[in-house]
């Protein structure tokens, strides 16, 4: 064989091979993947499919309920506030989202725009937060939250949440690598640094903060530890707070409980319905960088 | 040379004090608090007295009966996650690299579902689906004649239940991270070592695997780091540590330390010595992820 046309010689067996193994590979995938994805989103249909079903019905392993009905969901929309704690959670969940990107959006430029030394330290200091167990600190910060008064106010949950290292660590690297060449012409022309943050820089990082905002609104509204400790009552309480309470009270009237758990994430996954793609890839490029 | 003005001052102030005064006084300050109030007997009312009892706390800690066990399942949870957040997450993520389109669409979306799931949710889910009586994971074992599992009420399986869904919400979402590493390595690496005739498996440990480290390692820090952590809200709401405290950790004897016993001396005791080993361990790992790092690129 002479090496006039080695690009045909390699390439032709090599991408015939592939093909046939792309076949085989399919269906070990198929092998590997159904039964995760049976797991991962079985117990969401059958939560949604037993809070459907009549009384009568609970118990029934049928796929799906002879005569579906939102009895279940009448029965807890009437035992607890659950369009005041979803109203508060969205409050709850909104506030802090738009507030920890504005903060993080207003530190990043600072560490990202500052001396090499003193950025790298400043940002170290807000970030390193991350590693601080929420456990470790509840005390002091339970009785703060009891000293100024916010105790069963939403305002508790809000206030410790204007910041977050997630916020600031995420921003921080969209900033750091905007053009450099564009925020000095900009300061050349004069423009002050509220004019190239909030002219030049945001509107061009978009992207990222609508990204940074959905994983915040996601884990604000899923968040329980906190809630936990200065939540009081069910009508100034976040849904997470109230499901775990009708839990303790009717922990076994299955398909009310069931009502109430998928009214306590349909705003989530309606959300995920819409913005699917964009959300996975959030997540996941957050996952690696 | 650039002209230093009084905006250069006064701006990245303003900038960042919001974030600086936040995490200040919510975290920083908290934390010097919780450690000077290791060194105090105190039951976190207001009127009460707090009373130094110097390092009574920590010796304490050693007699208190909850310690060990919780100390133990708290590595159980930190390394039992592993194969659910790490090793299983791999192998599909490997195994699978080839799905085109429309179905890896679909199963992307599926599989990722559960991390948007509220953990709550979650628990109240799988507390109907494993119930001993009639919970449907019950009914399909004792179809196939086995007896039933008392999946939070048998201190020997109880652990590995809350395990098991800590880690279901993140199965899909380690393996969409690792696959979504792979899909970055150069194709023309993997092409070449396949024409010298490496077979899958080769490629798999000695290319992919170095290659996407980095995933791999983010992943296992973040297990290690906050795993035992995440497993909180599935013991509060499903078993409160029990039966016999075989579900117990340290995070959730904190908590009941704290608000059960009120006795912020111990639990901030514990809180400290929690923080420092997770503290050493942080900075452990870290240093192993920038040793690794030149993976990378």
């Amino acid at each position: 064989m002479t090496i006039a046309n080695p690009t045909i010689d390699i390439r032709a067996p090599a991408s015939g091979r592939l093909r046939s193994k792309r076949h085989g590979l399919n269906l070990r995938s198929h092998a590997l993947l159904l039964p995760l994805a049976f797991i991962c989103i079985f117990p969401i249909y059958w939560m949604v499919v037993t809070s459907l079903r009549a009384e009568n019905e609970i118990f029934s392993l049928s796929l799906w309920p002879g005569d579906a009905s939102l009895h279940n969901y009448a029965y807890v929309l009437k035992a607890i506030p659950i369009g005041k704690m979803l109203f508060n959670t969205f409050y709850v969940s909104l506030a802090s989202t738009v507030l920890q990107v504005l903060t993080g959006l207003m530190a990043a430029y600072v560490c990202a725009r500052w001396t090499r030394r003193l950025g790298k330290w400043m940002l170290a200091l807000l970030t390193v937060t991350w590693l601080i167990p929420p456990q470790v600190i509840m005390i002091p910060n339970f009785v703060m939250v009891n000293q100024f008064g916010l105790m069963d106010t939403l305002s508790a949950v809000i206030v410790p949440q204007i910041a977050s290292a997630f916020a600031v660590m995420m921003i921080y690297q969209a900033v750091r690598s905007f053009p450099q060449e564009l925020i000095e012409s900009a300061e050349m022309d004069g423009c002050s640094h509220v004019r190239i943050l909030f002219g030049i820089i945001a509107p061009n990082i978009k992207p990222v903060l609508a990204s940074v905002a959905i994983i915040l609104f996601i884990s604000t509204w899923n968040e329980y530890f906190w809630p936990l400790l200065v939540n009081r009552s069910m009508e100034n309480a976040v849904i997470q707070i109230g499901l775990q309470m009708f839990l303790t009270a009717e922990g076994n009237q299955w398909g009310p409980l069931m009502a109430a758990a998928t009214l306590a994430s349909l705003p989530i996954l309606i959300l995920y319905l819409v913005l699917q793609r964009q959300i996975i890839e959030t997540f996941v490029r957050s996952g690696f960088r | 040379m650039k002209r230093v003005s009084k905006s250069d001052i006064v701006v990245p102030a303003l900038f960042l004090s919001p974030a600086l005064i936040t995490l200040g006084l919510w975290i920083y300050f908290p934390l010097v608090e919780a450690a000077w109030l290791s060194f105090y007997d105190w039951n976190m009312m207001p009127t009460a007295a707090k009373n130094f009892v110097g390092l009574d706390n920590y010796k304490r800690l050693l007699e208190l009966p909850e310690m060990g066990p919780a100390t133990v399942n708290t590595v159980y949870y930190t390394i039992g996650l592993l194969p659910l957040t790490v090793a299983l997450p791999l192998v599909i993520a490997l195994m699978t690299q080839r799905l085109a389109g429309l179905q890896r669409n679909v199963y992307r979306s599926v599989i990722f579902l559960p991390m948007i799931m509220a953990p709550v949710v979650v628990s109240v889910i799988w507390r109907w689906l494993l119930s001993a009586d009639y919970g449907l994971v019950n009914k399909v074992i004792t179809s196939f004649g086995l007896a039933k599992v008392q999946f939070l009420n048998d201190p020997d399986v109880a652990l590995w239940t809350i395990l098991f869904l800590t880690g279901w919400k993140l199965i899909g979402f380690s393996t969409l991270v690792f696959a979504a590493a792979i899909t970055q390595i150069d194709k023309n690496v993997m092409e070449a070592a396949r024409m010298d005739g490496a077979s899958e498996t080769r490629l798999a440990l000695n290319i992919i695997i170095p290659l996407i480290s980095p995933a791999i390692m983010f992943i296992g820090l973040l297990t290690v780091l906050h795993g035992a952590q995440w497993s909180f809200v599935y013991i509060n709401v499903l078993t409160n540590g029990g039966p016999l405290s075989s579900t117990t950790n340290l995070f959730f004897l904190l908590y009941e330390y704290g608000f059960g016993n009120f006795a912020v001396g111990w639990s901030t005791a514990a809180g400290m010595l929690l923080f420092i080993g997770f503290g050493v361990l942080a900075v452990g790992c870290l240093r192993l992820m920038q040793r690794h790092a030149t993976y990378a690129n």
